[in-house]
């Protein structure tokens, strides 16, 4: 995702450094975000003087003090706490306060990525969906001890960069990923209860709901692990709240490496890869 | 003749709407709010009430005793599996059930539930009433709400949950729920449309007949069908309306 978040802030207008770990990701990073500028001039959607001026305000960067002096700097590293909180710590030795250190964490609390830091009040989370150059929301969350002018100011960027900023407190899943939760789950349990397919269960949630997209399609789209270590994390942090019990349908399907699209199969068959 | 003749029992937006449809697809369409006067000729008779257990049964009762066996009575399952409506008369193999909310303009698929049971033909004369109505139709398990109306009801008990916990305001909920995951309404928004008490009575139906507690309402929501804020059709729910 932060090549894609990386993209948004350059084509906004900002000077914006895509740090990674080894010179082949960020190489992968920056490809990315090069096609898909490409594609945009191609579909008329940015002008060729658009494409170059966005592609000369990023630079790729294997050093995180590169961040020194940064306005705001977006993580998104794998989703595994010790390493999110490692990289805060180093990221706040390196940035003076002024500068904003957000997460983009979907499972983990903002406020115990915060506790790394010496500042946890200028940290705080900017949750953006898939893919962000396409979706429109950014949940702006706020740690424990992160301050209101660093929401203000945080909220204040993420309308600069195009986007629609919501905040919220921070709490398990936030808004989105929490109140989600049993359109997928739910559907799990009715295709558990029996006498039901994929198929049905997809047409009624279209057709009754007019949701754009059935719960085993979405499921198959988003990926049924990611999808299922939502679940997971969810219901750990709620302390094993029924609510959010995961299904043993999707568990199964994440042992045998039936993982939707990307894998060719899932709820449904796609063509064989 | 009397295969085109439907009687329509209830009082909320969606009975309403019912009528005003069958009528103007033809149907020879009456309302009564209080299950009563029902001419012998309403050869399907539908039931709308979602909420309060105790009257619904009395209702069954009332319609089970007073309708030649030759009608079917087609009842909303949102809060009651059809087999426990069924239960409630004498004639269960005459019950069907449906599960929708309002507003059944924009629903292109109806479900259907049969009970234990509920006769084949009395599925079929529910089927091709839906139809005729430009519905499609789709036969599911039976148990309270069905598909679509238990899994928007789970969804706005989480949004419900998260406003009161303060996790963000009603609007926000609605904008985030909209843009971060393209739902066509926010589920708040959407609540006050369908009607408060209606979801309520699906969780609450839910939680009675599996005992699970996952669908436990929310307090809050509790709380706002005792203060009476149903959404639209009272002027208030999560948000104003203006009257």
């Amino acid at each position: 995702m932060g090549a894609g978040i990386a993209q948004i802030s350059a084509q906004a207008g900002f000077e914006t450094v895509l740090y990674d770990i080894s010179q082949e990701f960020v190489d992968k990073g920056l490809e990315r975000i090069r096609v898909f500028l490409q594609r945009s001039r191609e579909r008329g959607k940015i002008t060729a003087e658009g494409e170059q001026q966005t592609l000369a305000r990023l630079v790729g960067s294997l050093k995180l003090e590169d961040f020194k002096g940064c306005t705001l700097v977006i993580e998104a590293v794998p989703e595994q706490l010790a390493l999110k909180r490692e990289t805060f710590k180093k990221l706040d030795a390196i940035c003076g306060p002024e500068t904003l250190l957000a997460t983009n964490t979907s499972s983990f609390s903002v406020t115990a990525i915060a506790g790394a830091t010496q500042h946890p009040e200028r940290v705080l989370g900017m949750h953006f969906f898939n893919p962000p150059p396409l979706m429109a929301l950014v949940e702006v969350i706020q740690g424990e001890r992160t301050s209101a002018a660093t929401m203000e100011k945080a909220m204040t960027l993420a309308r600069q960069i195009g986007k629609t900023p919501v905040p919220a407190k921070d709490t398990p899943g936030f808004i989105v990923n929490r109140i989600a939760r049993p359109f997928y789950n739910e559907a799990l349990r009715i295709l558990g209860d029996g006498h039901v397919t994929v198929e049905t269960v997809d047409r009624i949630m279209k057709g009754a709901g007019g949701f754009p997209m059935g719960p085993f399609e979405l499921m198959d789209l988003i990926g049924i692990d990611i999808n299922f270590a939502a679940t997971e994390s969810l219901y750990q942090s709620f302390f094993h709240d029924p609510r959010f019990r995961p299904s043993p349908i999707q568990q199964r399907m994440v042992l045998a490496g039936n993982l939707g699209r990307k894998t060719g199969r899932g709820f449904y068959t796609y063509g064989e890869k | 003749m009397a295969k085109n003749s439907v009687a329509i029992i209830g009082r909320s937006r969606l009975a309403e709407e019912l009528l005003e449809l069958s009528r103007a697809k033809g149907f020879e369409a009456t309302l009564h709010p209080e299950a009563d006067g029902i001419a012998a000729a309403a050869s399907l008779v539908i039931e709308t009430h979602a909420t309060v257990a105790e009257d619904k049964k009395e209702i069954l009762k009332r319609l089970d005793a007073d309708l030649p066996r030759s009608s079917v009575i087609l009842t909303s399952c949102l809060s009651s599996a059809t087999t426990r409506i069924a239960s409630w008369t004498d004639k269960p193999e005459r019950v069907a059930g449906f599960a929708t909310f309002y507003p059944l303009k924009e629903k292109k698929v109806i479900e259907l539930s049969a009970g234990l049971k509920t006769r084949e033909e009395s599925l079929q004369q529910a089927e091709s009433f839906f139809r005729a109505l430009g519905k499609e139709t789709v036969r599911v398990k039976d148990g309270p709400g069905l598909i679509f109306a238990r899994i928007l009801s789970l969804i706005i008990n989480e949004a419900v949950r998260s406003l009161d916990e303060g996790v963000a305001q009603a609007e926000e909920i609605d904008v985030a729920m909209r843009l971060g995951t393209n739902y066509p309404q926010g589920p708040l928004r959407w609540a006050d449309q369908i009607g408060l008490d209606e979801v309520l009575a699906v969780l609450e139906g839910l939680q009675r007949e599996t005992g699970d507690d996952r669908y436990r309402p929310a307090p809050l929501l509790k709380k706002m069908v005792l203060a009476g804020w149903l959404g639209e059709s009272t002027s208030k729910g999560f948000y104003n309306y203006g009257k």
